[in-house]
């Protein structure tokens, strides 16, 4: 009696386990730590004593509190901070409660209607004459 | 009633019309205004090169506000300008040529009176340089940057002060920065760098006419690929090489060997294990002083050309690095940590300007991680797999380590190597030069570098880049089917030759 193919390469692949895996879609982890290491390319191996005690921030973790930066670098936004110290998403939806509408002139003045001028004025109701008498 | 209304409207609408009419009408009805004059950009780069440019185009995908700064006029740094993309032009039809004036009767290809259009040569460099330049520039428009033509200073930690080259000057604030200025040519002492009798790697990607003789300072893969340009085309090429062997101490020892006989038959002479003393521009050219690199053995050499090429040095020339204190190491490369942040974290840097080898390859992966840091806190560059390539004919290429590396680390390893000549495509091809060697862990099998020399051995090396990267072993290789007949049937069979033996040789 022969093994069927199916189990010939089922032992086969007991035998063997290639050593590419597949690990499945790359993703970013959770919890990274973004304390500064040295660059894995770097000659020496370490960091200057600067990287750690910075000229006007006394650590890594002030700094990141302090610093201006697109992205994750800052961990946390001081509730004292203005604008942008609570997310968008948290402040609630931008539409106005039922029967409530929002009017032009509620909106900071560079959105306002621009004021018709006398001579606009009198353009329009010329047909345009007034602009060439 | 109706109609006079029509004929009113419609004369309203035509007053209305921009052209000729006074500029109440024709001036915009709203404005648009910014809460500030200078807007605040997510992301300010300083350099246009492949890695400036490649972090310009992702960071725009990822929706950030980006300028990048470049002074040169066009983009594309070194790499696209005065390096990859010129050299290999001049590599291609430098091959194509001296093959035709040597490589076809055996072939069955007679080939009447063959003559060299330097000029022509010259012309299809710079019209492929253009062209990606070019191409380049439509990117980063595609990817909404802001692209400044001129020289960028840090003023403040958060503002790049910018010389424009048309003329004026202009400030850009940046909540990141970033420093991709690259790198230069080392210029040698005492050599004076005219591009005309002394050149740089610059230089010799325009020479005028063949020089009758080039002299080179410096056996690495720029030197290398430029004597192979102007033997091919008929220069009597010296190459002087301060360590015992070419290509750099990245390659291979027996690959550095087994190319230099195959340069050599080619006709270019080498001078391994010696110094440059000095030089000297004569009336008619150049006169060298060198000697063996222990001393006792001096010797002058004359040349017409003298091709500088000991290497490339970070470039910060400009770049205000005072003003804001950023340090520089004893090699002049910006220092940075693991996510490529300088000690002011918000200012990175990437590129030839900083650690690791200075290929346009690591740059551009450097430029995707450097952005995926600053968007997302996490990116990925493996400095342990990244292949570099020698474009000479053969090509010679590498990735990981090499035999030398793993006996000074003290690692075992298990070597398998296999020959062109047995390789049924390069026989058809009448290309049997090289080789392919494979050093893996004896114990586990896992791939530890691979190292090639061989026709297209820049583009096979991508095959052994993506094993060594998924941590494959040479089994593994050697268990994947390869067409047939290939020159990739060699890399196959070297696998093979690691954990076993091969088939064909």
């Amino acid at each position: 009696m022969f093994a069927t193919r199916v189990l010939r390469q089922a032992s086969h692949h007991v035998e063997r386990t290639p050593s590419i895996k597949f690990i499945g879609r790359r993703t970013t982890p959770a919890s990274v730590d973004h304390s500064p290491q040295p660059h894995p390319a770097s000659p020496t191996h370490s960091l200057p004593a600067s990287f750690t005690s910075g000229s006007s921030h006394a650590t890594f973790s002030v700094y990141r509190d302090h610093a201006q930066q697109f992205g994750p670098l800052r961990k946390t936004i001081k509730a004292n901070a203005g604008i942008g110290a609570v997310a968008g998403s948290d402040l609630g939806p931008v539409a106005p409660p039922k029967g409530v509408f929002f009017d032009r002139n509620d909106l900071p003045a560079r959105f306002h209607r621009q004021p018709l001028t006398a001579a606009e004025i009198e353009a329009i109701e010329t047909g345009g004459a007034a602009l060439f008498s | 009633m109706l109609s006079q209304r029509l004929i009113g409207r419609t004369a309203v609408k035509s007053a209305f019309r921009p052209s000729g009419l006074p500029s109440i009408v024709s001036a915009p009805r709203w404005r648009r205004t910014y809460a500030t004059q200078a807007e605040e950009r997510d992301l300010v780069i300083i350099g246009g090169g492949v890695a400036g440019y490649v972090a310009a185009i992702k960071a725009g995908q990822e929706g950030m506000k980006v300028t990048c700064i470049e002074k040169r006029g066009t983009l594309g740094g070194t790499c696209l300008n005065v390096g990859c993309i010129p050299s290999k032009s001049l590599l291609n039809n430098s091959h194509l040529y001296h093959q035709v004036l040597h490589d076809t009767e055996h072939r069955g290809i007679e080939v009447g009176d063959v003559k060299l259009n330097l000029k022509q040569l010259m012309k299809a460099k710079d019209q492929a340089v253009t062209g990606l330049t070019k191409g380049v520039e439509f990117l980063l428009r595609k990817n909404g940057v802001e692209y400044l033509k001129g020289t960028g200073s840090f003023q403040d930690e958060h503002t790049v002060k910018v010389q424009l080259n048309d003329g004026g000057e202009t400030s850009v604030v940046g909540k990141n920065i970033l420093i991709a200025t690259g790198s230069e040519v080392t210029p040698f002492p005492g050599l004076e760098i005219d591009e005309k009798t002394v050149i740089s790697s610059t230089g010799a990607l325009s020479l005028e006419e063949v020089p009758k003789k080039l002299l080179v300072i410096g056996g690495g893969i720029i030197g290398l690929e430029m004597a192979s340009v102007w033997s091919r085309l008929g220069s009597d090429v010296t190459v002087v090489e301060f360590l015992d062997q070419i290509g750099g101490p990245g390659m291979d020892t027996e690959i550095s060997k087994n190319i230099q006989k195959i340069l050599k038959k080619q006709g270019i002479n080498f001078k391994t294990g010696t110094k440059v003393v000095n030089g000297e521009k004569t009336g008619e050219g150049v006169k060298i002083n060198v000697d063996s690199a222990k001393g006792g053995k001096p010797e002058t050499l004359d040349a017409d050309v003298v091709l500088v090429a000991i290497g490339r040095r970070p470039y910060t020339g400009g770049l205000g690095l005072e003003n804001i204190g950023l340090e520089l190491d004893e090699r002049g490369r910006v220092i940075i940590d693991s996510e490529y942040r300088t000690k002011i974290p918000h200012i990175r840097c990437i590129g030839d300007v900083t650690f690791g080898p200075m290929l346009a390859h690591k740059a551009e992966e450097e430029a995707v991680a450097v952005v995926e840091y600053i968007k997302k806190g996490y990116g990925h560059v493996n400095y342990g797999c990244i292949p570099a390539v020698m474009y000479t004919f053969p090509e010679v290429a590498w990735v990981g380590q090499s035999e030398q590396d793993l006996k000074k680390a003290g690692i075992k390893y298990r070597v398998g190597t296999f020959p062109f000549s047995a390789n049924s495509r390069a026989k058809t091809n009448l290309d049997t030069e090289g080789m392919v060697k494979m050093l893996a862990d004896p114990e586990t099998d896992r791939l530890l570098g691979i190292h090639i020399i061989g026709p297209n051995a820049g583009e096979m090396i991508a095959e052994g880049t993506l094993a060594l990267e998924y941590g494959a072993s040479s089994e593994d290789i050697a268990r994947t089917c390869h067409a047939h007949p290939t020159l990739a049937e060699a890399f196959k069979e070297a696998a093979m030759a690691t954990y076993s033996k091969p088939i064909h040789f």
